[in-house]
């Protein structure tokens, strides 16, 4: 050690540094800061809002509502644009209508309920988040279960013109499973897979299955903060072929197809849209989507959503 | 040559003699919350896990948040908060560094009024501010609190027209934390 000390260009050296290290109180504060970020909260953070809303046109998003918050959703689908300006206004004559609300129970489950002017059908559903992407997981998966009633008087003539005749009530029922699979890509980008399984008790003829499988896709491309452009397409594994050589008759159902744009303005998400479909529950638009884009029968479409929190739990805890 | 060594000796014990005394008090659960209340819309949130270290030999402060720990009454006004307006990915944390001006001795009890003079981030832009504050001394830590006022357009963040009249020009920004010793 001694014969280190002997040498002066070290000892300049190290008086240097020694100096250098006390004269320099940003390094110094630079340290808290590295301190504080190497102490920072190891917990995941949560991709927020994949989507704007708990809905993407027709069909559900991975989204949920927080707990105690009420959705209110209002949505109108008008008749078809190429049904003529003297005779319908193109189609902003007359509307199908769904009005629902929608509450969490907690951050990640959500019930909701709705009432359709087609067919006069009432809905149910639950919608539970399982996994939420992170900057450990890739993806949100959200599980959704729902149910209907179709309260038309019997032997009613259904928009694929059938007639539908129910013998007892619980005909009227139908029930849909649906896995949704979203990843938000970039503050822009998001996708969802929506894989889907529907079951009718009562179908309007027996060369139609009961069961029906889909797989939906989706997406949102946000053009501005407030501006979203939206994409929906679901597509029915259906057995068209046994229904034509069993009636004679082409197929009436079409897959869903939409495209639309979200407008956001504070509590309200603006959803409008066209889309081939008049039905806003799924029963409706992946089983029994009548109009064809290839024949124009496209329908000009809106959803308002409305948030209210009832949650006051949060609030004035810091007063 | 013996003095140059009885020199440098001096002063490598200095440094070791200060470093060994550098006291340092943090917490993180810190409070942080916001304010913003016009006829329209009373907009308030709270942080309960911001980071806060003080240094009380050099007087050093420097408090780290996550913009998304910030709850709001309102989920959905937390998510345009996140989302539109803090842009949280992109800048995931605000932090203030800075150095308290006053020659204060934390170790002697009392309620000393201090002010911080630093750098503020919010939303990736860096602005010199002023903060005062109070330093409670404690037998169980520094009891830290301020107030100050942040213009959201000086760290560019954009309010639309559309809701500006909802949001005040100016957002109280309130802290209270007790910082224990490490």
């Amino acid at each position: 050690m001694s014969k280190n000390f002997n040498n002066p260009i070290g000892l300049v050296i190290l008086l240097f540094v020694l100096t250098l290290s006390r004269i320099s109180p940003t390094k110094a504060q630079d340290d808290l800061l590295q301190m504080l970020e190497a102490e920072q909260s190891k917990d995941p953070i949560y991709t927020i809002a994949t989507f704007k809303a708990t809905r993407l046109i027709n069909g559900q998003t991975v989204e949920t509502i927080s707990r105690n918050h009420l959705n209110f959703w209002i949505s109108h689908r008008f008749g078809a644009v190429n049904s003529g300006f003297i005779a319908n206004f193109f189609g902003l004559d007359e509307a199908k209508i769904r009005l629902g609300l929608e509450y969490g129970l907690t951050d990640n489950w959500l019930v909701g309920a709705g009432r359709s002017s087609l067919e006069k059908t009432y809905d149910l559903y639950t919608k539970y988040k399982f996994l939420k992407q992170s900057n450990s997981i890739p993806v949100t998966v959200t599980g959704l279960a729902g149910w209907a009633i179709n309260t038309m008087e019997t032997c009613y003539g259904m928009e694929s013109g059938a007639e539908m005749r129910f013998n007892e009530n619980l005909e009227r029922y139908s029930y849909w499973g649906q896995a949704l699979i979203a990843r938000k890509f970039n503050e822009r980008l998001s996708l969802q897979l929506m894989p889907t399984f529907l079951h009718f008790n009562k179908v309007e003829d027996p060369s139609i299955s009961n069961d029906l499988w889909a797989l939906g896709f989706g997406g949102r491309y946000k053009l501005t903060k407030r501006f979203t452009l939206s994409g929906e397409y679901y597509h029915a594994f259906s057995d068209p072929i046994s229904y034509e050589s069993s009636t004679g008759k082409v197929y009436p159902y079409q897959d869903a197809i939409s495209i639309g744009v979200d407008i956001e303005t504070g509590g309200h998400v603006f959803q409008l849209h066209f889309t081939n479909s008049r039905g806003m529950i799924e029963k409706h638009f992946i089983g029994q989507t009548v109009g064809s884009w290839a024949d124009g029968d496209i329908y000009y479409g809106f959803n308002i959503s409305r948030t209210f929190s009832f949650d006051k739990a949060a609030k004035h805890k810091d007063k | 040559m013996k003095t140059i060594v009885k020199l440098t000796l001096l002063i490598f014990f200095m440094e070791v003699g200060t470093a060994w005394t550098q006291t340092l008090y943090g917490t993180s659960s810190g409070e942080i919350s916001f304010y913003s209340d016009t006829p329209l819309e009373t907009i308030e949130a709270l942080n309960q896990k911001s980071g806060a270290i003080i240094n009380s030999d050099t007087r050093e402060v420097a408090v780290q948040m996550r913009i998304t720990d910030f709850i709001f009454p309102n989920k959905l006004m937390q998510e345009h908060f996140n989302e539109n307006y803090m842009e949280s990915e992109k800048y995931p944390t605000a932090t203030f560094k800075g150095k308290i001006k006053e020659q204060v001795d934390f170790t002697i009890p009392g309620t000393y009024s201090v002010t911080a003079d630093g750098v503020l981030t919010i939303h990736g832009v860096t602005k010199p501010v002023t903060v005062k504050g109070n330093i409670a001394s404690t037998e169980k830590g520094l009891k830290l609190e301020f107030k100050f006022q942040v213009r959201p357009e000086e760290f560019q963040i954009e309010v639309p027209s559309l809701v500006i009249t909802k949001i005040t020009e100016e957002i109280d920004v309130s802290g209270r934390m007790l910082l224990v010793k490490r």
